[in-house]
């Protein structure tokens, strides 16, 4: 018995061409291959087309705005946002959501953990716990207001939340979190 | 576990663009290629370790990518096909002296290419080449008549 790791010559032990050089080729693999490469790159050329669009977050379909019926809260998000990565809740509010001199704003629990609340700006004057989600009262004077919720999501899929302004029906929406 | 599947991820999705990259004449990586391999791997390597740097994260990263690298080496050495569609099959440009112009046009391959590898053997004429074949690493071996 050999002590050869291959007993068979090389040029055995792949296809030849014309019966004369051994090169192991594979043409019929090669152009399946090729066809294959194709089909990819136009799918990726398709993920970048959607991703400078926003279809993966952070662009223009990823934007969303949702308003109460008369105008008292409008709230932009990013519907489609990204693991580990910022996003904003931007909430604006007009005279109409000023009761006694204070803004009341429920949200719920998912904005603060699948989507991971980081900080809320400005600082609200209370804020409670309890009915799925976190209640903030705002201290308000007259005029347009705004409050901005950092979010950096954590665990990709898709989060419904639920966001509520004293007076007014409740806000529902969903943020998509993409790997 | 997070990096874990990163890295495996990392590791296909690597492979995946460099072997759909068309294969480029001459074996010697050039700066044109590095800039490349560093971009690419660059990035990788954000998605890969995540906002855990810790040396344990790192260490457990780069020994899933060596299991990787081991498990595909060893499915490559059992089958043939995982070896071609992991690495390619080599391809012949010139056949019996003629020119296969569908192969060096889906190759991208140059005549000058070709010229540079039979002036290697020491041909200097086109028409003394009886056989061109590019290789898996886009070496071109020529046979001369």
């Amino acid at each position: 018995m050999s002590n050869l790791p291959f007993e068979s010559e090389v040029a055995d032990s792949v296809s030849k061409a014309e019966n004369k050089v051994a090169v192991g080729e594979d043409l019929e693999f090669q152009r399946k291959w090729w066809r294959f490469e194709h089909i990819a790159w136009s799918i990726l050329l398709a993920i970048v087309i959607v991703d400078l669009l926003g279809g993966f977050g952070r662009g223009w379909l990823a934007r969303a705005q949702k308003s109460t019926p008369d105008q008292a809260m409008t709230l932009h998000y990013e519907r489609i946002a990204r693991a580990s990565t910022p996003s904003v809740m931007t909430f604006q509010f007009t005279d109409k959501a000023i009761h006694n001199g204070r803004i009341t704003l429920y949200v719920s629990d998912s904005v603060v953990k699948p989507l991971g609340a980081l900080r809320i700006a400005p600082q609200p004057a209370l804020s409670s716990i309890g009915d799925g989600g976190i209640t903030y009262v705002f201290d308000a004077g007259k005029g347009p207001s705004t409050v901005q919720i950092q979010l950096q999501p954590s665990f990709p899929g898709a989060h419904p939340f639920t966001v509520h302004v004293e007076g007014e029906p409740p806000v529902h929406g969903s943020v998509f979190v993409m790997p | 576990m997070a990096t874990v599947l990163h890295a495996v991820l990392g590791y296909f999705l690597l492979l995946f663009t460099v072997r759909i990259l068309r294969r480029r004449a001459g074996a010697q990586m050039t700066m044109f290629e590095f800039v490349l391999i560093f971009l690419i791997g660059g990035i990788i390597i954000i998605s890969t370790v995540g906002n855990d740097r810790s040396v344990t994260n790192c260490t457990c990263a780069v020994i899933v990518v060596g299991f990787m690298h081991r498990a595909l080496a060893y499915a490559k050495s059992k089958s043939p096909r995982v070896g071609a569609i992991v690495d390619g099959s080599p391809v012949m440009v010139i056949r019996k002296g003629e020119w296969q112009q569908e192969i060096i046009y889906r190759t991208g391959l140059r005549r000058e290419d070709i010229e540079a590898a039979a002036r290697g053997i020491g041909v200097t004429r086109i028409e003394d080449i009886d056989y061109a074949v590019v290789e898996r690493n886009g070496h071109i071996s020529v046979i001369k008549k």
